[in-house]
């Protein structure tokens, strides 16, 4: 039942002149930074000899993100755009930049967590061979919400990319963060793993949406973490339809008082896809809400592996936490798996979670049948519906009816 | 606002024990020579001797699991249990000829009257090894065997030898492996085809030594149509140091057969409570288990059905109560191998004080099924600010042929609810009491008449002083 943590990923980070030849390219970076690379790249040796079994693959094809297949790390320096609504009072930038022209801005990026979810050796790697990320400290008190745009382009195939992001948002500021991962060419089929760091300060709100429409040859890992203080309200809207594998871990850390962190997420599978999620409801602090809801729709073969935890700690009285995974079988060879857990040491909580795994409804599809609607079309349209309810939280017209655009041409090619 | 206050746990009924001088001693810790001894004392076939060593290289091989499971087990030395206790006693078929100091133990604990009141066969286990067990002579006619696992083994192989360690392998878990090398009483029991009980057969399980570890081994067979309810029921005295209880239960419910499984436990807060049950069911059969933790400091049971015949049917209803010092680690697993069987999981957990309840859960259905359901429901309730509840399912579905439904809630009771029932005059006390037995109503009622009499009794207790 457990999987066993192999040291399995690609031979090119057996290569200790790897990391020392990447440092050295980047030999322009404050010294702080380079220590910081190498104590993650010492983390990531060490862990790379453990063999432990761990409860945080359970139900993971791991050997599937063992990269076999990238040969070396990408040189592409082009992968990265970025873009506001407005003429911005934020500092919005690559990271690149921010290390060279702002260096003490940015050098508390080595005290950030990581959601810690399981993927612990790729998350110290990413964190020593970052090569790029935005970087958003938002002006304080902006009032009418202001759009940032990322787009995160995925490298060559065969190559790797490693960003980190940072996102602050001061005190009372109202935002709405759109990221792309995206290939725009067949070509640009590589892996990329991508941490997000976020704190939100007290009375802020953060509307983030990821859109993640790779090629389906990529391996991509994904790490949330989201600090959240008082009274300040996250909405965290990821979408993934493409890829080959795909893990995301995302953390919601609720750790002042009345703090709220709600987390929606849809995968669409179909072909061999899988996608391996796993979440954390934090509830460190009283008087906070979290809701999670989690949708999977299974075309062909592909699998999906819902993982989520809300843990409560004794502190987090008054705490209203729920979560929810429903995951819709359309085909005989899909496979969903679902670890919903609950860990709670506080008692003045309301918590829930419900689980479903199920195939359409005979009667539905009879239904619309029965008004002359063909099958494959009526499968569709009651899928299209099962995945709406996340949907509905893009409120953008446009990029909505893109993402349905996208969806749709989906259903009819599989 | 409801304080949290300090209170015991009522294990007084149990909590006595007798000096016994045991004929047969296997000594403290456990090594090859103790796997041969209890053998020898047993004079076994081959075969069971080759399948006990077998168990114990299993044993030694295999981790404690702690990459999931509590950190507590490490507190578990094998080396300071003894392994094997036994007066020499054949298992008498008159409460009259039980050795005296055995039957003071269970006639305080009222065995030989809950028999004559309603049970259909009984038998009692003191330590390593059954001290009285009776039957019934009308069922006795019909074909239906209860005996020791000993007592089976030896001498209707042919019935028992086909199924013991199919349904649970040796290698299963450690503790299961444990088991299998030095198992020791335990109830073998097998219902003929069409045989119908209706009263149920009973065991009780006794430990009596200090530092004693009880390994019973338990095979039920239901033949085709056959029906049985079996009751098990487990006390031990209060000593300083940890004891040891690691049972393996395996049923077999053969086509169109019925089992139902009742275990309510309550070791004093001494005993680890480590034990494996799963079941087989074949066509239309229906296994169900009836499971309630009140006692011991760390249960570990997740009692499993493999639905392995076309309509089979696998439930399990399990109540677990954590007390401060106590952590109630219960769940179920339904394994679904065949088309259109259905299971159903109902788990109540109420933690009082600093009591820890966890459920862990695993539900599998694979691709080339149709029509298989599970419906699985767990509710914690938490009394005090310290209580803790942990809940660890796992789903994991292929196809689209299946489904899946799985709630859990975690809620304590509403200062609202308390402050409803005092205004119209119920103590605070009785007040949690209802709001608690409200909680499990509905799978008490699952529970033979004695029996929830007893539980809802039982609870009451626990119940006193958990509010100020």
């Amino acid at each position: 039942m457990q999987t066993i943590n192999k040291p399995s990923l690609s031979s090119l980070f057996d290569d200790q002149n790897l990391f020392s030849s990447f440092v050295e390219e980047r030999s322009w970076e404050p010294g702080w930074c380079a220590d910081f690379r190498m104590e993650n790249w010492n983390h990531f040796e060490n862990l790379q000899s453990s063999v432990a079994k761990d409860e945080n693959w359970r139900f993971s094809p791991k050997s599937r993100f063992s990269l076999s297949g990238v040969n070396q790390l990408t040189s592409d320096v082009d992968l990265l755009s970025l873009s506001s609504s407005v003429d911005s009072k934020s500092r919005f930038q690559d990271l690149n930049k921010m290390i060279l022209d702002f260096p003490s801005e940015i050098s508390r990026i080595i005290d950030l967590k990581g959601p810690c979810l399981g993927a612990l050796s790729n998350y110290h790697l990413t964190s020593a061979l970052f090569d790029n990320g935005f970087f958003l400290n938002t002006a304080p008190g902006i009032e009418s919400p202001e759009v940032f745009t990322v787009r995160h382009k995925l490298p060559k195939s065969g190559s790797i990319s490693f960003r980190k992001n940072v996102l602050t948002i001061a005190p009372f500021s109202e935002i709405t963060v759109i990221e792309f991962i995206e290939s725009d060419r067949d070509s640009n089929s590589g892996n990329l793993s991508s941490i997000l760091h976020a704190e939100i300060g007290e009375g802020a709100k953060l509307n983030r949406i990821l859109i993640q429409d790779a090629k389906t040859n990529a391996t991509l890992h994904q790490f949330e973490n989201f600090v959240i203080g008082k009274n300040a309200i996250v909405t965290n809207t990821t979408i993934h339809l493409g890829s080959s594998e795909c893990r995301t871990e995302i953390k919601g850390n609720l750790m002042e008082e009345g703090a709220e962190f709600e987390n929606f997420s849809l995968f669409l599978g179909c072909g061999n896809q899988l996608f391996d999620q796993r979440t954390m409801q934090f509830h460190a602090a009283p008087n906070c809400r979290s809701n999670l809801i989690s949708k999977n729709a299974l075309n062909d073969q592909s699998k999906s592996v819902f993982s989520g935890m809300i843990k409560v700690l004794p502190s987090a009285s008054n705490t209203n936490a729920y979560q929810t995974n429903r995951n819709l079988l359309l085909s005989n060879e899909a496979q969903a798996d679902s670890l919903p857990g609950l860990e709670i040491l506080a008692n003045e909580v309301k918590c829930s979670h419900g689980a479903t795994t199920s195939k359409i409804d005979e009667q539905e599809l009879f239904y619309l049948q029965s008004r002359g609607i063909p099958k494959k079309s009526a499968e569709n349209l009651i899928a299209l519906g099962f995945l709406d309810e996340i949907l509905a939280m893009v409120k953008n017209e446009e990029l909505n009816e893109s993402i349905r655009h996208k969806i749709e041409s989906r259903f009819n090619n599989s | 606002m409801i304080q949290p206050k300090e209170f015991d746990i009522d294990t007084e009924k149990g909590n006595f024990h007798y000096d016994t001088n045991y004929a047969f001693d296997a000594g403290v810790g456990l090594n090859e020579e103790v796997v041969r001894y209890i053998s020898n004392v047993k004079q076994e076939e081959k075969w069971i001797l080759d399948f006990r060593l077998k168990a114990y290289q299993t044993f030694l091989k295999k981790p404690v699991p702690t990459h999931w499971a509590t950190e507590d087990l490490n507190n578990i030395d094998f080396d300071i249990i003894r392994y094997y206790l036994a007066k020499g006693q054949q298992p008498s078929r008159s409460w009259e000829d039980v050795p005296e100091d055995i039957k003071n133990t269970f006639e305080r604990l009222g065995i030989p009257e809950q028999e004559r009141k309603f049970l259909a066969g009984v038998e009692a286990q003191f330590d390593s090894e059954a001290a009285y067990s009776r039957m019934k002579e009308d069922l006795e006619k019909e074909g239906v065997l209860f005996v020791g696992s000993t007592e089976g083994l030896r001498d209707y192989p042919e019935i028992f030898k086909k199924w013991f360690g199919k349904v649970i392998p040796t290698s299963d878990n450690k503790f299961s492996a444990l088991n299998s090398a030095v198992f020791s009483g335990g109830s073998f029991i097998y219902i003929p085809p069409g045989v119908k009980l209706t009263q149920p057969l009973q065991a009780y399980f006794r430990i009596n030594a200090e530092n004693f570890g009880q390994f019973e081994r338990t095979l039920i067979i239901a033949d085709e149509g056959a029906e049985v309810t079996y009751m098990e029921g487990c006390t031990a005295p209060k000593f300083e140091t940890s004891t040891l209880h690691s049972a393996v239960v395996e049923l077999v419910a053969l086509k169109g057969a019925k089992i139902q499984y009742v275990t309510v436990q309550n070791w004093s807060d001494n005993v680890f409570n480590l034990v494996t049950k799963r079941a087989i069911a074949e066509e239309e059969a229906e296994v169900r288990w009836i499971d309630c933790n009140i006692g011991s400091r760390l249960t570990m049971k997740y009692p499993g059905v493999i639905l392995r015949g076309r309509k089979a049917r696998g439930e399990v209803l399990s109540i677990a109560l954590a007390n401060d010092g106590q952590h109630q680690d219960t769940g179920a697993k339904m394994i679904h191998a065949a088309e259109e069987t259905t299971s159903n999981i109902i788990a109540k957990s109420i933690s009082i004080g600093k009591g820890r309840s966890s459920y862990r859960g695993f539900v599998k259905m694979p691709k080339h099924l149709k029509n298989c359901k599970n419906n699985t429901e767990c509710d914690a309730l938490l009394i005090n600010s310290d209580s803790q509840t942990d809940t660890y399912p796992a789903i994991s579905v292929q196809g689209d042929g299946n489904s899946v439904q799985h709630e859990a809630t975690v809620s304590k009771v509403s200062a609202e609810q308390i402050f409803y029932m005092q205004q119209r005059g119920l103590s605070e006390p009785e007040a949690m009491s209802l709001c608690v037995n409200g909680f499990v109503n509905d799978l008490i009622r699952e529970f033979p008449m004695e029996y929830s009499v007893e539980l809802k009794r039982l609870i009451d207790l626990e119940m006193e002083g958990s509010v100020g």
